[in-house]
């Protein structure tokens, strides 16, 4: 651990990018308290202002603050984000484990079932279950969780395949361990590795999902602000009124990246080439 | 002076106005051009539209395109820039003493263009077919004034058994109603009829292919391609009494919601912004306000006399208190939310009817529900939610296809003022139409925002839909008895006064909380000219409804003058 | 290696029919349906006809049957917002255009992703380094669509160089295409320039150079090869996310292709094109992922197939 901290530490950009996304983290979390206004507050005065002291990006078309509504649209970007990927983790981990490990007629179907998954390509899937179930928080992550869970589930396979066939398994093997031993203490450690790097990379996916779903008009019920959402209303008012769309843009361009970065930082100081096999 | 002096002289005058030194340009249909007209190629309309399934009002009326649309045949009547009926098809009309029996005298210059004439056979077979219900009409609520058409419709009777029936001739149509129905002839301006003989040979699409496209309208059809563009062109023997200008109109497919503006500052259309599915966006609205040429090309009109508003389930609580509906309607702000964020877009709105409506009555209504927080609060704590508490949170659904950036903030504006009025949590969901149409004609919304702009100029049309059994979930028993009866009264004078008396109970009842009135704006190119788009009789300049769809007398007005050419279209 | 195609191939049409069942599933729960009632409510009767005009009011296992039955004859029913053709000919004159741009993003992204990844492993932090990066970095972060409006803006409706959407020339490619190729451009370019180095750091590149091989040799014959191969894992799933288009490009730029068309089809209940369109994907993609493992395993003499 410490020397994955060690490794990570090296790279400038990781760095940079955990310490932002903490930043993001915090101010999400106490945006009660770090918000200048309230996000449903409205000023049927001071509409569509451009950034100024009082409102250092400006307001929106019924004058509500758009840094408070920023800050409030990190909250949902995060909860977003993160629970789409442990919805997506609880199901593909768990899934291509099996699949690469027991092989089979366990892995026939799982994998039958991962490509019937990918006959609803992402979005297009995530269209359905909206008009389906209807706009709303809950409903976005369902729909984003459930359309993200394969790619983990394809990468979990193929990795326990291939760590499946490495020597030192056949080792453990032949010296008696439980399948469950297998799994949990030789192969599971072998590929978390690579499940943080995508997790990482799927949190700005998820984001991403979740302002797409926006643009296209799914997305969570207002006031509660949400970036994707703020930049899909922006779009009626770029002529004349940037801020209304650079911030969001902006904030969102930032997250995503300090994720990339984070995410390349993970998989630089977890490359397992660097320290060596755990039996 | 002698005779043959006269003569001779009327005989040069002749002679010397058919030489080219005097004669006008004409166009393909014989109508000679205005002088400042532009030559004839350049004379094409080019609009936006989403894509059409088919163009003709009685296979699908939801499934045309949004507004060029009724150019195949002739209606019976059609409607001017002053809202007027003005004769089409139908060159007379009169009414049976009951008011019960209308004989209509059809044009007999009127052909299709295969040859055959347009007779009342056509319109009979077009309305036995809306009315029909294996052909599965989408519109089919809209003729119940017609006899028998409502049993006609649920299947009790045949669809030959409707009222629309040949007179003593082909070219004489009779229809019959139900009741006295003194707007039947504005209803008539949806008649737009199909050709008998050749959708009994193509089937209901013959006209989605020029091959098999019939026309006794003022345009045919020249080219379809699907996802590009629909072409009309001019119809050589068009028999109408008045013929149009323009030699083609060139409908692009788009979604115009999103398109339809940066197409027009990119000339790539002539007309945009008149149809509901063209709202401008607040920041479009800045754009026109700031170019000074824009905003000469800017004009706002009455649309059709759309009125926003917000409805509720008054069967089931909390709804059903009238205190509660009471009480949100005077904690709503209505002028601040037209002045900041409707703006140019609407007025205040005092009641269901637009002033500018047959019957409507602003004054009447003005002082009925204001704006008033403290009374609010009063009522509402009188209801049993002092403050908002023990008030459940609501959701407010607001129909897709009409939320707009403009009506998103508006929603979002009032669900502030009912938490800061009122203290009641309110969220804003915009529902997919479909869903919501669904929810809401089962009674099953609790809390929407959703408009509702005319079919016809009468207030049967607009008062009618808040009978009980229609898509509200409101009934006032007082309310349905006089719109009933007014409905079916000839005397003016007292239907008015009934039918604004049933307004008044809509608004003391709070069937619903009316917000406001659309003015929307419509924005043509300087070349873009003709008599209807000058004042009408209220001085007003616009793009009147229904903008350029064949049953209005817009379409035949517009040319396009020489200043085209300074924009190289 | 026969017996498994043909197994995989057996499992690609269960693959089938599970989607295609839970198609018809959700398009059965979802409100609504292929008619409207913007004003006011249809009469029940004639609600009743037009659900069974279009074999909408038998139960929904019935429906599924004959759906199937007739699938298998080759006719997958009539589009509802387009009853003068059927759903295969609308399929077959929507996708191409989807195809069209698809492949060119494809090559685009290719050829300039791989020079870029190429260059920026090369010359590591210098100035071609960050502006690689920056591009890349705008085009993962940035939404496609936000950068299909910012584009029209700036092209069709300032400087009126292009069209603001439409299609039938090759200019209504240019912007569509423009707005596609940027984030895959910029995952490519990351991805060869990550594996190039990771390559140049291998023991056969010192030997190679210890040997005084010619910095070129080095690169062209041997690093370029082995940091390429990868690229077909990438290659995989990239060509039927492209060949199925993007909804917002093609809405955006009014471009009628099979993005489109879903978008369109969903909310217009047009179900004949949805599930067909479904099935269309679900095909593309079991093919797809047959072809790559059947790749991997060539590659890869580890992993065994059971």
């Amino acid at each position: 651990m410490r020397d994955v901290i060690r490794v990570y530490k090296k790279n400038k950009l990781a760095v940079f990018g955990f310490f932002v996304i903490t930043i993001i983290v915090i101010l999400a979390i106490f945006a009660d308290v770090v918000s200048p206004y309230k996000y449903d507050e409205i000023d049927l005065i001071s509409f569509l202002q451009p950034p100024s002291f009082k409102h250092p990006f400006g307001t929106d078309s019924i004058g509500r603050d758009l840094m408070t509504r920023i800050i409030y649209g990190a909250r949902t970007s995060l909860i977003v984000g993160f629970s789409v990927q442990i919805i997506a983790v609880g199901i593909g981990v768990p899934l291509g484990l099996l699949a690469g490990f027991y092989g089979g007629k366990v892995d026939y179907w799982i994998s039958r079932l991962v490509e019937v998954m990918t006959a609803f390509p992402g979005l297009l899937f995530a269209i359905f279950l909206m008009v389906w179930l209807g706009n709303g928080l809950i409903n976005i992550i369902i729909a984003l969780g459930v359309t993200s869970w394969v790619g983990i589930c394809r990468v979990t396979r193929a990795k326990t395949l291939e760590i499946k066939g490495e020597t030192f398994v056949e080792a453990v093997e032949a010296l008696g361990a439980s399948n469950s031993y297998i799994l949990f203490k030789t192969i599971l450690p072998n590929i978390i590795r690579p499940i943080i790097v995508m997790v990482g990379l799927g949190i700005p996916q998820a984001i991403f999902g979740e302002a797409s779903l926006s643009f296209l008009g799914f997305g969570i019920s207002d006031p509660m602000p949400s970036w994707g959402k703020m930049i899909q209303e922006s779009l009626g008012y770029l002529q004349g009124y940037w801020y209304m769309g650079f911030f969001p843009t902006l904030s969102l361009a930032i997250t995503v990246l300090c994720f990339n970065f984070v995410a390349d930082g993970l998989r630089d100081a977890l490359d397992p080439r660097m320290y060596g096999r755990r039996a | 002076m002698s005779r043959r002096f006269v003569v001779s002289l009327l005989v040069l005058v002749m002679a010397l106005s058919l030489s080219p030194a005097f004669s006008a340009v004409k166009n393909s249909a014989g109508r000679v051009l205005p002088p400042d007209a532009a030559p004839l190629e350049y004379q094409v309309l080019r609009v936006m539209s989403q894509p059409a399934t088919t163009l003709d009002w009685f296979i699908s009326v939801y499934k045309r395109t949004n507004e060029a649309n009724n150019y195949f045949g002739e209606p019976l009547v059609r409607l001017n820039k002053n809202f007027e009926i003005v004769p089409a098809a139908a060159k007379s009309w009169s009414v049976s003493k009951d008011g019960l029996t209308w004989t209509f005298y059809l044009d007999k210059n009127i052909k299709w263009t295969d040859g055959t004439p347009l007779t009342a056979e056509d319109f009979v077979f077009s309305f036995q077919l809306a009315a029909d219900p294996k052909h599965g009409w989408d519109f089919a609520w809209f003729y119940s004034p017609i006899k028998n058409w409502d049993k006609a419709v649920r299947g009790e009777v045949p669809p030959s058994a409707i009222g629309v029936k040949q007179g003593k001739d082909p070219y004489t149509l009779v229809i019959t109603t139900e009741y006295p129905a003194p707007y039947l002839p504005m209803m008539m301006l949806y008649s737009t009829p199909l050709s008998k003989k050749a959708y009994e040979k193509y089937g209901p699409y013959y006209n989605n292919d020029p091959k098999t496209s019939v026309s006794c309208g003022p345009y045919v059809l020249e080219e379809w391609t699907k996802d590009k563009q629909i072409v009309f062109r001019i119809n050589k023997n068009y028999g109408g009494r008045v013929k149009p200008y323009l030699e083609k109109i060139i409908v692009t497919f788009g979604d115009p919601g999103t398109s339809a503006f940066k197409a027009y500052l990119a000339g790539e259309i002539d007309i945009c912004g008149y149809s509901n599915s063209q709202i401008f966006t607040p920041a479009d609205l800045e754009v026109i306000e700031k170019d000074p040429e824009l905003s000469k090309q800017f004009h706002q009109g009455f649309g059709d006399f759309r009125t926003f508003y917000l409805g509720f389930d008054c069967y089931n609580p909390p709804f059903n208190d009238l205190r509660v509906r009471r009480a949100f309607a005077h904690a709503i702000d209505k002028e601040a939310i037209v002045n900041t964020i409707i703006k140019k877009q609407g007025i205040v709105a005092y009641g269901f009817l637009m002033p500018g409506f047959p019957g409507s009555n602003p004054e009447g209504l003005k002082n009925i529900i204001t704006y008033n927080p403290e009374l609010a609060k009063k009522l509402l704590a009188e209801a049993g939610y002092p403050d908002g508490k023990g008030f459940p949170a609501l959701d407010m659904w607001v129909r897709a296809d009409l939320a707009s950036p403009t009506v998103v903030a508006a929603a979002n504006a009032i669900g502030a003022m009912l938490k800061k009025n009122l203290g009641i949590d309110v969220k804003i969901t915009v529902k997919e139409t479909k869903t919501f149409m669904d929810a809401l004609n089962a009674h099953k919304l609790q809390f929407y925002l959703v408009s509702y702009g005319m079919d016809y100029l009468d207030q049967s049309n607009m008062l009618g839909i808040w009978v009980s059994t229609g898509r509200h979930a409101w009934k006032n028993d007082r309310f349905d008895r006089l719109v009933k009866e007014a409905s079916a009264l000839l005397d003016k004078k007292k239907r008015d006064e009934m039918f604004k008396e049933a307004e008044k109970i809509l608004v003391e009842d709070v069937g619903g909380i009316f917000l406001w009135h659309q003015t929307p704006g419509a924005l043509w190119k300087p070349y873009v000219k003709g008599k209807d788009l000058e004042p009408d009789k209220y001085g007003i300049t616009a793009l009147h409804w229904p903008g350029i769809e064949g049953v209005g007398t817009t379409i035949f007005s517009i040319y396009i003058s020489k200043d085209v050419l300074k924009y190289r279209k | 290696m026969i017996g498994y195609i043909i197994r995989r191939i057996l499992g690609l049409v269960i693959v089938i029919l599970l989607a295609s069942m839970i198609t018809f599933f959700l398009m059965h729960a979802i409100p609504g349906g292929p008619f409207d009632e913007l004003k006011m409510p249809l009469p029940a009767e004639v609600k009743a006809q037009i659900l069974k005009k279009y074999g909408l009011d038998k139960p929904i296992w019935e429906q599924y049957l004959r759906y199937i039955w007739r699938a298998l004859h080759g006719d997958f029913g009539v589009p509802f917002q387009s009853p003068t053709e059927t759903v295969l000919s609308l399929i077959a004159r929507v996708w191409p255009v989807t195809l069209q741009i698809g492949a060119i993003t494809i090559l685009l992204s290719f050829t300039i992703g791989i020079l870029l990844g190429i260059l920026s492993a090369l010359r590591q932090n210098t100035w071609i380094d960050y502006l690689v990066t920056t591009l890349a970095t705008l085009g993962t972060t940035v939404p496609n669509f936000v950068i299909a409006v910012w584009l029209m803006l700036i092209f069709s409706v300032t400087l009126r160089w292009l069209p603001t959407g439409g299609w039938g020339e090759p200019k209504h490619l240019i912007l569509p295409v423009l707005a596609y190729f940027l984030a895959p451009t910029a995952v490519i370019a990351r991805f060869v320039k990550v594996n190039f180095l990771e390559e140049l750091r291998k023991d056969y590149v010192r030997t190679a150079r210890a040997k005084g091989l010619p910095e070129r040799t080095v690169i062209f014959k041997h690093v370029f090869r082995n940091a390429l191969v990868p690229i077909i894992t990438l290659l995989g799933p990239m060509i039927p996310d492209l060949a199925t288009g993007s909804v917002f490009i093609e809405v955006t730029f009014r471009v009628p292709g099979l993005g489109k068309f879903f978008y369109t089809s969903a909310f217009n209940r047009d179900y004949p094109m949805i599930v067909a369109m479904i099935l269309l994907i679900a095909v593309l993609w079991g093919i797809t992922y047959l072809i790559t493992d059947i790749v991997y395993a060539l590659i890869d003499p580890r992993i065994t197939f059971t």
